[in-house]
């Protein structure tokens, strides 16, 4: 696995997950927007796809719902992380549909969060 | 105004009814109508058009002026339009025209052939015979279901079986089916919302309006047959009515271009009669609200006299128990009493209040502090990794631990504000120190002296965290406000100890102290000392500690200066 597309509104947050994965030799691409990364997924092959929910032009959710355009289910529930800072019930129960691993924002432990994301 | 009713124009007429309304333009209506433009036609000719014609124009003369059923109105702006190019505006400026309009309604204009405007005599008959029984059924009948009953009693429909209505009031969750059967038999019936929408809207898009029972979806009606359905519309209801022979013929045009002008004739009645029953159904729920309103209450009309109590208001209650009054619409006044109830119950509305609020607003802070603190802590953690000089590095590693400061204090004070309050075994130290933090910064420049008696720092206690928080955080800011601009050094002094199976916490401070005749208003509610106080705290205080078996009181301080409190709570 070598290419990961990390979508973030929170630029600290964004470039210090970039810095932290491209130091353990992964092929990291950001971007703050969701429409911007729904461009992204649809013309390059990522490896592992790490959405926040809140973003400021529409949510993470909406990102997971037009990548069906290009994958399946089963292929979102492998590719996708999803990292969140409101576990409200109903956040979690929609995530659980799509059945990705979900990272409360924020970590408990920074190690044990990066090796979920990976692996 | 005979002479004013012209014969019809040969061509075409148009045909504008108009509410006249006596109260705005007096008797100025005759000029209002020029004959020129406008064709008054007779009343019956005016009925026929509506019969004839299906239409949804009706207009009545009575002393020369229209009157008109304002549920028909339409278009009022189109009417106006078409006003602005007549000559009327010779006579009255386009202003005064729409205020007329504002005070009365108008109905769409309309144009008729001339060729319909030959009645025959037995329908005319028929007609007015209809009219007249609509008329008096709807001033007959004072309920939904007596006017739903007396549908029967109209001419045509002399032999037709049952008359029914589903109502679906906007906002609830079933609609009802009520009426009769067989002209004595009551029917009575719930239906699902889902069902109905789909009966309604099967209805409302029929062209033929007649349908048979086959026809109704998830909907059972009480008979099997054709019938004759009509549905209503208004802001607060929808409603269908039926009618039926119980037989499978069709119906003929006749009969369901009357069925159809009657409803329409009887929509306001509908509409009043389902208002007023609306209004009866809210009086009465209100009524048994305020009877059984846990507190003592007390409505008086000042215009009438009369009085309303409710079971809990006795006669001892003094004018100066009135803990709060208001003014309610009309001349009514609502008075409620400073009473044991009154404690029991509002104050825990007023805590619940505070707690929601400060929640609502920690938690929203703490979704938005969240995000960047939590930026912060990674980028300092990617720096602590790098190779940097130590002096670089335990600066980074105070950044990060600043970041978590802020992250726990967010998150302790959201915890902290929970409406359902969690009750587990925690020290009570802890709450101490908790409390403290919390009131830091009015506690800025005082000298705290916090004391424990043997083993107190290891107290457990069984109590709601906030609870004790609140009482702890309320004295201590009253303390440090009561001490706030004295010449000498203000000290807060803390003391927990043991008594029996109680545990005490006294707060103390050096302030003014709180003199004797107004010590005993301190639990009262809305007494303060404080220019801003809400005098809320320690009523609030003391009514939580009850709550969890413990007391608050005053202790006056004979010997020293300042103000004491203690905190009494139960040892479990």
């Amino acid at each position: 696995m070598k290419h990961l597309l990390i979508i973030e509104d929170e630029i600290l947050i964004q470039q210090s997950l970039k810095k932290l994965f491209e130091r353990r030799g992964f092929k990291v691409d950001v971007s703050a927007s969701g429409k911007l990364a729904i461009q992204m997924i649809l013309s390059y092959n990522f490896d592992r796809i790490i959405c926040d929910l809140m973003l400021q032009d529409i949510s993470g959710f909406d990102v997971i719902e037009e990548s069906k355009k290009k994958y399946s289910s089963n292929e979102i529930s492998q590719k996708f992380v999803i990292m969140t800072a409101y576990n409200s019930p109903q956040v979690l129960s929609r995530a659980n549909s799509y059945q990705c691993r979900l990272l409360n924002k924020p970590f408990d432990n920074l190690e044990e969060a990066m090796r979920l994301m990976t692996e | 105004m005979e002479n004013r009713s012209n014969p019809i124009n040969q061509t075409t007429t148009k045909l504008i009814a108009v509410h006249i309304d006596p109260a705005i333009f007096g008797d100025f209506s005759d000029t209002f109508l020029d004959p020129s433009i406008f064709k008054l036609v007779s009343e019956k000719e005016a009925q026929f058009c509506l019969l004839k014609k299906k239409s949804r124009l009706w207009a009545q003369f009575s002393d020369g002026k229209f009157c008109d059923y304002p549920y028909y109105l339409k278009n009022i702006s189109r009417l106006i339009e078409g006003f602005k190019s007549e000559s009327i505006q010779r006579h009255y400026p386009i202003e005064a025209f729409q205020s007329f309009i504002k005070g009365t309604e108008v109905i769409e204009k309309k144009i008729f052939s001339n060729a319909s405007m030959s009645p025959g005599e037995n329908v005319k008959d028929l007609w007015d015979e209809i009219i007249k029984k609509v008329n008096f059924i709807s001033s007959e009948s004072h309920s939904l279901k007596g006017l739903v009953e007396k549908i029967l009693e109209i001419p045509f429909l002399q032999n037709f079986q049952s008359s029914m209505i589903v109502l679906h009031l906007k906002g609830q969750t079933k609609a009802e089916l009520m009426g009769t059967m067989w002209r004595s038999e009551k029917v009575h019936t719930l239906i699902e919302i889902k069902d109905f929408n789909t009966f309604f809207n099967s209805i409302r898009k029929s062209k033929t309006k007649s349908f048979s029972t086959d026809d109704c979806g998830k909907v059972n009606l009480p008979f099997n047959g054709s019938f004759l359905a009509k549905e209503v519309i208004s802001k607060k209801y929808s409603l269908i009515t039926i009618v039926s022979r119980h037989d499978f013929l069709n119906y003929s045009h006749e009969e369901i271009e009357l069925y159809e002008t009657c409803i329409y004739l009887l929509q306001p009645h509908f509409e009043r009669l389902i208002d007023q029953e609306f209004s009866d159904k809210k009086i009465s729920e209100l009524r048994i609200c305020l009877k059984d309103f846990p507190l003592p209450l007390r409505i008086i009309d000042n215009q009438s006299g009369s009085v309303f109590i409710n079971d809990l208001y006795r006669n001892e209650l003094q004018d100066q128990d009135i803990f709060f009054n208001k003014k309610i619409k009309g001349s009514f006044s609502l008075d409620l009493y400073d009473s044991d109830e009154l404690r029991h119950y509002a104050f825990d509305l007023f805590h619940f209040q505070r707690i929601s609020l400060l929640g609502e607003l920690l938690n929203t802070l703490r979704h938005e502090l969240s995000n960047p603190l939590f930026g912060l802590k990674l980028s300092s953690q990617i720096f602590n990794t790098l190779d940097i000089n130590p002096d670089d590095k335990s600066f980074m590693q105070e950044i990060e631990r600043n970041v978590d400061r802020c992250q726990s204090i967010i998150e302790n004070f959201s915890n902290l504000y929970q409406i359902q309050p969690e009750t587990k075994p925690i020290l009570l130290k802890k709450m101490i120190d908790e409390s403290l933090v919390l009131a830091k910064s009015e506690i800025r420049e005082v000298t705290k002296k916090i004391t424990y008696d043997d083993e107190c720092e290891k107290i457990i206690l069984n109590v709601p965290l906030i609870f004790v928080v609140q009482i702890l955080f309320n004295l201590i800011v009253n303390a440090a406000q009561a001490m706030r601009g004295q010449p000498e050094r203000a000290t807060l002094g803390i003391s927990v100890s043991i008594h029996d199976s109680n545990v005490l916490i006294d707060v103390r401070d050096n302030g003014p102290g709180i003199p004797g005749d107004k010590s005993i208003n301190l639990f009262k509610p809305f007494f303060t000392t404080k220019l801003q106080g809400t005098g809320l705290g320690l009523v609030l205080s003391r009514n939580l500690t009850i709550k969890m078996g413990g007391n608050l009181e005053y202790l006056p301080n004979k010997n020293e200066k300042g103000a004491q409190f203690r905190l009494t709570l139960p040892i479990t």
